[in-house]
């Protein structure tokens, strides 16, 4: 089994990023697939794109667009 | 007034952190690489284009490395030409072949060589920049510069007349976030422009003696609020870091437009003025991609984020300066030493959670709205405290101000059955029933009076098993007196013959991290209204005392040169000290009292030096 490499998309760890920690995954050509050097986490692509999008779920916001006149009316709320 | 002020700051940086990929694994390491050095350049004059094309001037932070760059020298005289943008300086970008070869040394922090090193980097740095450039410059930079370094700066280069001098609460939680590997440990300071102590730079000057000559800037206006529970180099004016924690959908990142119109908001709590602090380094716009990011989202959030500080110029709502522009307008419009405010709102997760921050030359004081408006983080000012950092210092790496209250590092409300650990809250009582008002979830106003600062804190139900009342209460901050006023009013009660205990508390202890530090020798007193004092030195033994009718109860934490009163203002009030022991390692304060309906205790929270 050679070494593992950055993948074509240098993606971070899906288990790490949960616990606010940015590392890097490996890839291994072989296996077609993603694991992390740092915890126990290994996967598809597909998966680590589903947990990404599990991961942005709690910036409820995330795509509200908040003007200077709404911010100032929580102010009045 | 009515000014919010931009500094957009770009650096060529030609061996960039993030970008020189000669390092990666299977490759040797090799600096300055030709393809580096051009690549880097090439999002210099992309940064530079962006924010020409949107009508603004920019400060170029001249690194080491691209003082020795030709082609980056010639760039920068064109711009500064054309545009009036400024050329500046910077210890960023410091590695590159000839420090490699003048220094022997891989450091990468300026803030993090020994003394003689910092002097001698100074004067060779600065030296250059004038041999190139014909004058010296009159700003500069890093993520840290201590008061040891911007004194020495002043001494022997007295035109500089402002700074990078922190990144604002670059601490543990970005440690962690970075996998223990980024070492820019320095919590504490303020979170927009201010002038730091000669003792300090984390702390807001005293006075003119104080003044250390300069005026500090934060790398990168950050959400008050996110960056509480998070590491902030996820939630700052920097559209990649924004995309760093995942805080998009394809090219789409309002938040960071949220970020900036915020601050604009900001001017409500600052007599009309909010400060905006762009920062972006070439190495998080590569045309490798950052992380999942290809390059089409870093360029197009680059330019999205400049087009609307372009839009918002036009439109008059803010004005664009240089690095040394900006600091002689705060010279001249900004008091020396604050205080500076913040009335933060949640815009990310889709709560109505706020945070309310306050600095002066005293303290920087967080208050959580969700926790009832309890203090989470006190950063004493008052002490300051000199608290050099870097190799041969005791601290190193470690550039934090010391907290006296972290309730996120150091527990905080109740969480275990040790009981509360750091935090600044009250608890009312009712027969055999407790509630700590940091459970209660409420907002905040703001106000002003002469000479002081206020938060209204919207009043917070309690309801014990037969009795339901209201406590509102109110925050005044006399400004740089280092003192609080807390009053906690009883407003409403489904008895009203009803009486309650209030217990306004303080927890603390001292450190800059998430671990603990010594408390033994802390003093801790309770000064009886005959004058008489009861006090014992901290020796982690669980002792206590308490008496009915006290003048005061204070602490003395030696470790950081500070002591911390609570001072009745209302009559007859009861008062106490608990020492804590290892497995509960705070010291307790408390003043008690009990009020019926619309009675009230006021208590004065005060911070200062200790002798």
């Amino acid at each position: 089994m050679s070494q593992g490499r950055a993948g074509k998309i240098n993606y971070r760890c899906p288990n790490c990023l949960f616990r606010d920690i940015d590392f890097d995954l490996l890839y291994d050509k072989e296996e077609n697939q993603y694991y992390c050097r740092r915890c126990n986490w290994e996967g598809m692509e597909e998966e680590i794109l589903f947990q990404y999008a599990a991961y942005k779920r709690k910036y409820k916001d995330m795509l509200k667009r908040y003007t200077v006149e709404d911010i100032l009316a929580k102010d009045e709320e | 007034m009515d000014k919010f002020i931009l500094n957009v700051i770009h650096r060529p940086e030609l061996v960039p952190e993030y970008i020189d990929t000669s390092a990666q694994e299977g490759q040797t390491e090799e600096v300055s690489k030709k393809e580096v050095v051009s690549e880097s350049l090439d999002i210099f004059r992309l940064q530079q284009n962006i924010a020409h094309q949107n009508g603004l001037r920019t400060t170029i932070q001249m690194t080491y490395s691209s003082l020795f760059n030709d082609e980056c020298i010639e760039m920068a005289k064109q711009y500064h030409q054309e545009f009036g943008d400024e050329i500046g300086h910077t210890f960023l970008g410091l590695n590159c072949k000839e420090f490699r070869d003048k220094y022997h040394s891989k450091e990468l922090a300026m803030w993090l060589f020994p003394m003689d090193l910092k002097q001698k980097i100074v004067v060779d740095s600065f030296e250059l920049f004038k041999d190139v450039f014909g004058f010296y410059p009159t700003s500069t930079g890093s993520y840290f510069l201590d008061a040891e370094l911007i004194n020495f700066i002043k001494e022997k280069y007295p035109m500089i007349k402002t700074a990078i001098a922190t990144c604002f609460e670059e601490g543990p939680k970005i440690f962690r976030h970075t996998n223990s590997s980024w070492y820019t440990l320095m919590d504490g300071s303020p979170w927009t422009a201010w002038i730091p102590s000669k003792k300090n730079t984390h702390a807001i000057a005293e006075n003119e003696d104080d003044d250390i000559g300069i005026v500090a800037l934060p790398h990168l206006s950050r959400d008050l609020l996110a960056i509480m529970d998070n590491a902030g180099d996820m939630f700052g004016t920097h559209p990649q870091n924004i995309i760093r924690g995942l805080i998009y959908e394809d090219d789409r990142l309002p938040y960071m437009y949220n970020l900036v119109d915020q601050y604009q908001v900001m001017k409500k709590f600052n007599k009309g003025f909010s400060y905006n602090l762009a920062y972006v380094g070439p190495g998080w716009m590569g045309k490798g991609g950052r992380w999942e990011a290809p390059y089409r989202i870093l360029k197009k959030s680059y330019e999205d984020f400049i087009a609307y500080y372009g839009h918002l110029k036009s439109e008059g709502k803010i004005q664009d300066m240089t690095m040394t522009e900006f600091a002689d307008w705060f010279r001249g419009n900004q008091p020396r030493s604050g205080p500076l405010v913040g009335l933060w709102k949640d815009l990310l997760y889709g709560t109505k959670n706020q945070a309310f921050w306050y600095a002066d030359s005293k303290f920087r004081v967080q208050i959580d709205l969700k926790q009832g408006g309890a203090i989470t983080d006190l950063r004493p000012y008052a002490s300051k405290l000199t608290r050099p950092c870097g190799a041969g210092t005791k601290a190193n790496q470690d550039a934090s101000y010391p907290y006296i209250v972290h309730s996120r590092y150091r527990a905080g409300a109740f969480t275990h059955y040790a009981g509360e650990g750091a935090i600044k809250s009250c608890k009312v009582r009712h027969g055999a029933e407790e509630v700590d008002v940091s459970a209660c979830r409420t907002t905040g106003a703001y106000d002003e009076g002469e000479g002081c600062r206020i938060l209204n804190i919207r009043p917070v139900e309690i309801e014990f098993a037969n009795l339901t009342i209201k406590l509102a209460t109110t925050y005044t901050f006399k400004e740089n007196t280092g003192e609080i006023l807390i009053s906690r009013k009883f407003i409403e009660s489904s008895d009203p013959n009803a009486k309650i205990e209030i217990d306004e508390f303080l927890a603390s202890c001292w450190g800059t991290t998430e671990y603990p530090e010594d408390l033994t020798g802390c003093v801790l007193s309770v000064i009886e209204k005959d004058g008489s004092r009861n006090e014992l030195s901290y020796e982690y033994r669980c002792r206590e005392y308490a008496a009915d009718n006290i003048q005061s109860v204070e602490a003395v934490i030696p470790h950081v040169q500070t002591k911390v009163s609570l001072i009745p203002q209302s009559p007859k009030c009861g008062g106490y000290y608990e020492e804590g022991y290892s497995f509960a390692p705070n010291l307790k304060l408390g003043v008690v009292k009990t009020i019926g309906l619309n009675e009230e205790l006021v208590t004065c929270l005060k911070v200062e030096q200790a002798k």
